[in-house]
Formats: C-alpha cells, structure tokens, sequence
C-alpha cells in the first residue's frame, strides 16, 4: 500500500485549496442544519442554477475523490460490492452506495460525511454509471430525482434549434422541479450574475492551460488536479475568480523567472485518465529524475467562453451549450485533442490510466494509445481504479514507471547526441 | 433409502472421493487422486470405499456429483455439486446454515435450510484466485511442499501484501516479495489472506447465515481456516474428512 | 435439433447479399431495439441489427480493453474482419457509453458512405417524445437524401404495418412458450431473425414456425423467466434448454423487448406514433427508471408460471448491473429464487455455465 498520498505542491496558490474544500464541506452542512435545501448532484449540474435558487449543492463525485484520497476507498468499496453493486462499476459508485448502505462498522467518513440531501439531480450524458447510481441512491434514500437529459451530439457543437429547445426545456424542468420540491424561487438575475462570473473564471483558466506550455513547466498535475477544485465546485462564485486570477499571477511570476517544478526539467509526462486519488503523490514521482507530469487531458480547457447568446439566461445557457460541448464528445475528437495536446506541450511519454471501471476514459484508451504510437510519443499503460485502491500495486507501479522514464530517458539522450554538430 | 447401501461419487478435478451409506450411517468413505479417466478413478474410489467398509458389496444404487459425473456411466443418477454439498453438510452437522466448499478449481457458498435443502448458492469457477490450484501453484513458486504451506504461514508474525485481485498479478507480487528478501511465512501469510479475501466475496453473494460449515480440500488448511474465521467473526464447523462431502451428500439424494 | 428460424441467423450475411443483388437496395446496419426500422423499411432499405459471433475479438482487441461490453464489441470486430462489408450505412443511437462509442471507431475504423447518430434521449418525458419526434424527422430527412427519394407517410405507415404484423406473429409465437411448450431457443431465433431478414421473407418463416409448432415436441423442462442485458444468439436459451429448464418468458432487446408493443396505427402522424412507441413503450433501463422496469418485469413474469429467475447481464454493462441488486432483492421477496449470470460472450463460457443452471434447476425442483 502507498505510504503517503498528497501530492507535494510547489505552488502558494494550490496550497489554499484543502482549506477551500474543507470550508465548502462544512458551509453545506452548516446550510443543511439551519434548514437550506441541499441537492446531492452528478458532475455537470449547473450550479449557477442552484445557487440562483439559494440551494445547496454538493457534488458526489468529488465526495469520492475525497474518501479515496484519505485512503477508506477500501472499506466503502468492500461495503458496496457486498449490497450488491458489482466490481465492474464505477468506484466513486461503489464508494458512496458502500457509505450509504453499509453497516456500522464503517470508518468514519471525511467531513462527518455529506450534507443529508432533499433531492438529488443527475445529468444522463457523458456516462452509463451515474444513472444508475443516482437512481438507486434516490430510491434507497427516498428523494426525488430530476435527470437532466440533453442531446449528446458526438460530433461537438452546432447550432440546430431542436437541439437548442430541448436542452433547454430540460434545463427549466430542472428549476421547475426546485422550485417544487424545495419551495425556493428562481431569480434570473443572480443566475445571470454566476454565468458571468463562471465565464470568467473559465477564461483565466484556459489562460493558465495555455501558459504550462512554457518550459520549464511553472505547474505540474501534482497542482493541477488541485488547482483545478474551484473551477469544478465553487464556479460562479467570486472567490472561484479570485482564486484563478491569484492562480494566473502566480503563474506569470514563475514563467517571468523560470521557476520550473524541478531544478533541472529532463523530461515532460502527459497524464492521460484520472490520476490514482488514493495515491497522488505519484505525481511527484518523476520529479527525482528531473521529470514533470507537464500536463493531464482529464479536465482540460482549451475553450474560451462564447459570447452572451441570449438576454435571458436560461435561453442563454441552453444556447451556450448545445454550440460547444464541453464534455464527452465524440472519440475521435477526444483522440485527437489529446495528441495535439502532446505535441504543442513538448510530451516525451504519456502515461495512460487505464481505469477499469470508469468506462468512459477506459473506453479510449487503446484507441489513444494508437494513434499515440502512430504520433511517435511512447506511452505506459497502467492499469488501476481511480478510487478503489485495492486494485493498486506501488511496487508494481513504480517499477514499470522507473522502466519508463528510463526509457525516456535515453530516447532523450539519443536525440541529443543527433542534434549535436560532429 | 430404505435397507439398501447407497453410494455417492464426487468427481472433483483433483480428487475423486466415494462414500459407502447404509442405514446406520457412512459405512466406508476414500479419496482418491484421479489422475486418470473420470469413469476408472469413479470406479477404483467406489471399491476402495467398499473395501474398508469390510467388504460390503457395490450398491446399484450409486449417485454421482462433481465436475466430472458425467462421465460416470454406472451412476443411477446425477446431483450437482451444489444440492450435494448441502446435504452432506447437513447430515454431519444440521446446524449448518451455509456451507462454503473450497475445491481445487471451484469454490461455491450455500446456503442451507433447517431441513437440508439447498436455498441459494454462488459460485466461482472462471477465476483461479481464491482456489487450490492459486495455492498449489504458489507452493511452487516459494518452493515449499504444499502440506506445509498452513503450518509456516501460521507461524508468521506479519504478513506481506498480496493481491486478491488476480493470480497472474499476485504472482509476480510474490516473486517480488521474494527478490526483495521477505521471509517465506510472511508472503504465505499474505497468499492465505488473499485466498481468503475472494472467499469471503463469494459469501458475500448470498448473505452467510452461521452456522457456518467449510468442506473441500481446501478445509484441511488451518492456516486458511484460521482466517477465514477471523474474517468472518464466526466459529467454523468443519468435518474430519471434508473431501467427502460432496459424495455423501450425492449418496444421500 | 436446429430451426429454420435458427439457420436464417446464421445464414444472414449471405441473405442481407442476395436481397441486395436482387433489389439493388441499400442495406442499413443498427444497434439497439431503439432504432424505429420502419423508416429504413420505408426508405425501401433493409435494416440490420448488428450481431457478434462467439469467437476471439483478434480484430477489436486493438481498439478496445477487456473491460467493456462484449457485444458492440463482437460486432465491430466483425465488421473489421469484413463480415458486414455490404453494409452501405450505420445508425447509431444514443444509447449507452459503448454503443455511442461505436459511432466514433465507424467513422475512423470502418468508414460507410452514411453512418447517422440517432439522438435517442435518455429519459422519458412530454419533452424528451417532443425532441425524438423531431429527431426522427431529421433521421427521415437523411434517409432520404442517402437514398435519393423522398420517403412518404404513406410509405411510413406502409412500413408500420408490416412490423406490427411480424410483431404479431411474434407475440403469439412467444405466448405459445407458455400454453403449447414452444422452445425459448425458438421465439428467440424468431426474434433474431426478425431484426436481419426482409420483413416479407421473415412473416414467411414465421407463418411456417406458427403452424410448425402445433405438431412439434413440446419442451418441457423447469419454467423459467430469463433477462438479459443482450443475447445476440440463442445459444445460452438452447443451454437452460439442454439443463432441464424451458425459457418461458422473457425481458431482453433480442426477445420481449424487441417484440411487445407496437406502432399506434391510427396516429395520422406515423413519425409522432413512432417516437412514442420506441422511447416511451420499450422497456430499457437506460431510460426507462429502475422502478418502472420492475414493474414491467413483474407484468410479465406473472401468468408466465416461471419458477425462477436467470439474469444474463454482460460484464461491465453499468445499465443493467445497477439494477441488479434492486431486482434481486424484490425477486426473491415475491418467492423467486434468482440465478445471475456476468457474461462475457466467449467461446468457453457456456460450459462453465452450465453446471449452475443444472444446480439452480435442481435447487427449486427440490
């Protein structure tokens, strides 16, 4: 079993995030008790809706990320699996059924566990295995569920008004269902207010994914998937923007002085998948031999928000993202995105978490690993859950990445040695 | 059954085993190697147990179970593995509730009503890990006779890791194990632990109700037992010769 | 023994061929018994559902892990291998992670000259029927231009009818497992075949299978319900068949789900009746709540005398393994013992099976 599983940040700004998310758990619960309505939601949920409609919501995925990252994947995935739900599903999945319906033998979850929910919403694209989670969970639970459907276009944006309409009667489904089951009213304004900021913040964010193409790399994925916290969970918020602007400043700093992640940069790693969150330490790995995971496609931005396309912003929503897809999208788009990214960020090698149970990222990548190959960047499979540590080796795992960068390593060498004048 | 002797035939992969059943109880039982045909090792188990039943005939009421029943072509019958397994557990001890048998290819978990009937059942034979054959092909691996696996792996006093996951993956985490120095009884410590994890599972598909019997070859070792009764917080009911109950379970249908 | 109905399965790339060469048509493949096949029918083109063969996935393995669905998997290791090279065109319906896959390994893999993804929602609403009628215009709409002919209403329910009627023959031929012993293998072999053959070719069989039926040997194993997340071959029926069960009733896309409801007839607009009757009428779990699909199960458990439950579900197909737990639990309360199966559609697998078929069997006949 790993033996540590932070991962070590070398910039001030990540340093704020624990603390960030510690207070945004407490702030749900604190919510709950004096008598807020809270939403259990699947990543993709707008919450500038909900927090329009003064309603709490509390993300479930990133809950496991949570509980995996402080090592008690093992005992809620065990606790799932015996009610029932197979090794094949997701592990964030298995995590919280294993909270919900395990016995009382079950370690104390992170933050006295979740805020209690009033309802839970789902969005059915970008993948299978939340349905059915959420569905169980509202049936174990006894809560209404709102699914958000929308059509998932494989091909990326477009502009069809059919497309348009329906995204859109889901979208005032959604606050129609809040507003019954919560007995909250819905204010457009402070919806429109959190669309702005939230555009904002995406902004600045592309800007910083555009900015670790520098070399040396000023941030690595041991901060990145840290750094990348607020923009999933407290978007439309002004400290979301607050954090991104002090996030880019630093940034700007490090490249002004060439303030790398190691003193000496050999060789530069894609992530490609979920990192391990029971173990992100991994992340610093590389950094002894002077490598840096440079970047990671898992939640890449390279999108800058679309102009307001409607006064009304629902209207305005429902148009926004039916002309870009944010999420999913098709194979071949994703494969190709990720080989462009390798190229234009200087990748020496990708790693490619192959994590069985989350069918969406798995899915690609032998396709990815091909067309990788066929791009000449060498890559490593490893395969391991991103939540339930059980199907983790570290002896295993840091050997085949030893072998790897050494690889690399003298690949590397080899290139020197042609480039250098006889 | 009436009067008559009965029979019953466990064809396992590994083992075929006889029981000889008369009105007064089991009158002669044997394991046999079958490292022949499954209808010749039927056979030759069946003499032997007539044998040391002190001579009794062979019955013509003979049933078979086991991987290998059909091939058995003198059974009068054929009972799967499963109802067997639950009633031979329930004559040796009526109490049982569940019984887990542990073979050498298969493992299976039953569940048994007051009255002996099978209610529910599991199964696992797609997947080595968690069998005898995992242990066998460790005992080679560490290079210790396999009757001596249990005794050195109780005599550890840790135990290293070693996934449950997969034979394959646990293999080459033993062969590592043993690269970097650990002591033997520890990486058998963990082969027991990771044996018993997949165990464990397989029950967990049908809900264990104690009382709790193990049979199968796999229940002769202690090591093996000793966890699986840690694991499961409940004291375990296992026969003196467990390899027979399949076939006496067959002998009783 | 093996049926008409069973050989025209495995014969039906040299059938989907002949019906080419004779008519000049296009043939259309498809996933999923969400696809309205009407409309290709209209189209005057000949709708396919794509089927795997039980037989190592050399070509697909390539391009996917191990851990995913083995079905759509089966079938493009198929088409790669070129057994579908007279397909002229693909649909692909929006319908589960691997599937909605499939539209992406097409288009690099295996490219065809038109290959449409069906925007079928993924949950049943006023709404959601709105967007699918739509949808299926625009499918219309695209049809036409591959075509090159417009495809009239009339046209549409033209086709409408002639599927409610081989549904028809369907339904009684599946009713038939119950009160005459029909064979499970059979009313799935008609199924099968229902969804590859020319609809005119396939009534055929099925008016020979139905009249077949009132003289052949009756099975007459255990009664047992089956559900399955999808059985491209009737094979693992045939097994429950050889363990001394009989398939009596069922829930799964190649079965039931494929066979039950049909097109509204007297909808004066064929697209609209369509739209209703696939996303609202078809029992799948990945739009169809948890709660509802049991509903659905129970209806046609009951009255079906089934014994017990054998649930089929492939590896790592989330749609169906999440509600597993749920059936099983409300199964086994109302008295039904439930056998599960996770499969992975190899060549091995069925004999591993079948020693816990012969065990549940033998558990609930006592």
């Amino acid at each position: 079993m790993a033996t540590s599983t932070s991962a070590k940040k070398h910039l001030a700004t990540t340093l704020l995030v624990p603390e960030l998310r510690r207070k945004h758990y407490a702030q749900t619960v604190a919510d709950s008790k004096a008598g807020k309505k809270v939403a259990w939601c699947s990543n993709n949920i707008p919450s500038e809706i909900l927090e329009a409609m003064d309603i709490t919501s509390v993300y479930l995925e990133n809950y496991a990320t949570v509980c995996a990252s402080k090592r008690l994947s093992s005992a809620f995935c065990r606790a799932g699996e015996r009610a029932g739900f197979s090794q094949d599903v997701c592990g964030y999945a298995r995590i919280l059924m294993g909270y919900l319906l395990g016995g009382d033998d079950l370690p104390e979850a992170p933050y006295g566990g979740p805020a209690k929910p009033d309802i839970l919403i789902v969005n059915s694209y970008s993948c299978d295995s939340r349905m059915g989670w959420f569905t169980t969970m509202a049936r174990t639970l006894d809560l209404p569920l709102y699914v958000l459907d929308s059509p998932y276009q494989p091909g990326g944006g477009c502009t069809d008004p059919d497309n348009i309409v329906y995204t859109e009667s889901q979208l005032r489904g959604l606050i129609a269902f809040l507003e019954e089951y919560t007995e909250t009213s819905f204010d457009p304004t402070r919806l429109r207010q959190r669309l702005e900021l939230a555009a904002k913040a995406n902004d600045i964010q592309v800007e910083i994914y555009q900015m670790r193409k520098h070399v040396p790399s000023p941030m690595g994925a041991g901060d990145a998937y840290t750094a990348v916290w607020p923009g999933m969970y407290l978007t439309g918020s002004e400290e979301c923007d607050r954090f991104y602007e002090q996030l880019r400043a630093e940034m700007r700093e490090r490249i002004e002085n060439g303030i790398g992640i190691v003193p000496e940069e050999k060789l530069r790693l894609m992530w490609s998948g979920l990192p391990f969150w029971y173990n992100m330490s991994l992340m610093n790995y590389f950094e002894e031999k002077g490598g840096v995971v440079a970047i990671e496609n898992a939640f890449f931005r390279q999108l800058r928000s679309l102009p307001q396309q409607d006064e009304d912003p629902v209207r305005d929503m429902a148009l926004r993202s039916t002309m870009r897809r944010g999420y999913a999208g098709g194979i071949g788009e994703r494969i190709d995105l990720t080989v462009e990214v390798a190229r234009e960020y200087s990748i020496d090698g990708v790693i490619l978490s192959y994590n069985p149970s989350c069918r969406l990222f798995y899915i690609l990548q032998p396709a990815l690993k091909n067309a990788l190959d066929r791009a000449g960047i060498p890559t490593l499979a490893l395969e391991c859950d991103m939540a339930d540590e059980r199907t983790y080796s570290e002896g295993q795992v840091k050997t085949r990445l030893d072998a790897f960068m050494e690889r690399l390593l003298a690949r590397r060498q080899g290139d020197r040695r042609e480039i250098r004048p006889s | 059954m009436g009067e008559a002797l009965v029979a019953g035939i466990d064809v396992g992969s590994h083992n075929v085993s006889a029981v000889l059943l008369g009105p007064s109880g089991i009158l002669g039982h044997a394991v046999l190697a079958s490292a022949e045909e499954g209808e010749r090792a039927a056979r030759r188990s069946l003499e032997e147990a007539c044998a040391r039943s002190g001579d009794l005939p062979i019955p013509e009421a003979v049933v078979a179970t086991g991987c290998g029943r059909s091939h058995v072509s003198f059974a009068a019958r054929r009972s799967s593995e499963v109802l067997c397994q639950a009633r031979g557990t329930h004559h040796l001890f009526p109490q049982a509730r569940t019984v887990l048998n542990l073979g050498a290819e298969s493992n299976r978990a039953v569940r048994i009503s007051a009255d002996g009937r099978a209610t529910a059942f599991a199964t696992n034979d797609k997947c080595a890990a968690g069998s005898g054959r995992f242990l066998e092909l460790m005992a080679r691996v560490l290079e210790v006779p396999l009757e001596e696996m249990d005794e050195l792996a109780l005599a550890a006093d840790s135990r290293a890791e070693v996934s449950s996951r997969c034979t394959v993956f646990a293999e080459s985490e033993v062969i590592s194990h043993i690269h970097r120095g650990v002591p033997k009884a520890q990486i058998l410590a963990g082969i027991h632990a990771a044996v018993v994890d997949r165990i464990v599972e397989l029950a967990g598909r049908i809900e264990v109700e104690p009382e709790v019997a193990v049979t199968g070859g796999l229940a002769r070792n202690r090591a093996l037992l000793a966890e699986l009764e840690s694991r499961l917080d409940l004291p375990l009911l296992v026969p003196p010769e467990p390899r027979i109950v399949g076939a006496l379970g067959a002998a009783i249908r | 023994m093996k049926s008409d109905l069973h050989e025209a399965r495995e014969r039906r790339h040299q059938e989907a061929r002949a019906w080419k060469k004779r008519t000049g048509g296009k043939v259309v493949g498809l996933f999923c018994c969400s696809v309205p096949e009407e409309l290709i029918h209209a189209a005057a083109m000949l709708p396919v559902r794509l089927l795997g063969e039980h037989e190592d996935t050399t070509e697909a393995d390539v391009h996917f892990p191990v851990n995913v669905c083995p079905y759509p998997k089966a079938c493009f290791d198929q088409a790669l291998k070129g057994s579908y090279d007279y397909l002229d065109g693909m649909v692909v319906p929006n319908v589960c992670d691997m599937v909605r896959a499939m539209f992406g390994f097409w288009q690099t893999s295996s490219p065809l000259p038109f290959l449409y993804f069906l925007e079928v929602p993924q949950k049943i609403s006023p709404e959601s029927t709105e967007f699918f009628t739509v949808e299926l215009r625009r499918f219309r709409g695209a049809l036409e231009a591959f075509g090159g002919e417009p495809i009239g209403d009339d046209a549409i329910q033209e086709a409408i009818r002639l599927c409610n009627a081989d549904r028809e023959l369907l339904r009684k031929l599946s009713a038939l497992r119950v009160t005459a012993g029909v064979p499970g293998s059979l009313v799935q072999d008609a199924t099968l075949t229902a969804m590859v053959l020319p609809k005119e070719r396939h009534l055929e069989l099925m008016k020979a299978a139905l009249a077949e039926s009132q003289t052949s040997p009756t099975a007459n194993g255990l009664p047992l319900f089956l559900s399955a997340s999808m059985l491209d071959e009737s094979d693992f029926v045939r097994l429950i068949e050889e363990s001394g069960g009989h398939v009596v009733a069922d829930d799964m896309p190649a079965g039931t789900r494929y066979f039950q409801a049909d097109v509204d007839e007297a909808d004066p607009d064929p697209i609209r009746a369509l739209a209703r009757r696939y996303l609202e009428e078809i029992a799948c779990p990945r739009k169809m709540l948890p709660e509802a699909h049991l509903a659905h199960m129970l209806l046609l458990l009951e009255g079906s005398g089934a014994r017990g439950v054998v649930i089929h579900n492939l590896r790592a197909c989330d749609c169906h393994l999440y509600e597993y737990p749920y059936f099983k639990k409300e199964l086994e309360a109302r008295g039904m013992s439930v056998l599960f199966f996770r499969g992975e559609e190899t060549a091995t697998e069925l004999e591993q099976q079948r020693a816990d078929i012969e065990a549940f069997i033998e558990m609930i006949e006592g």
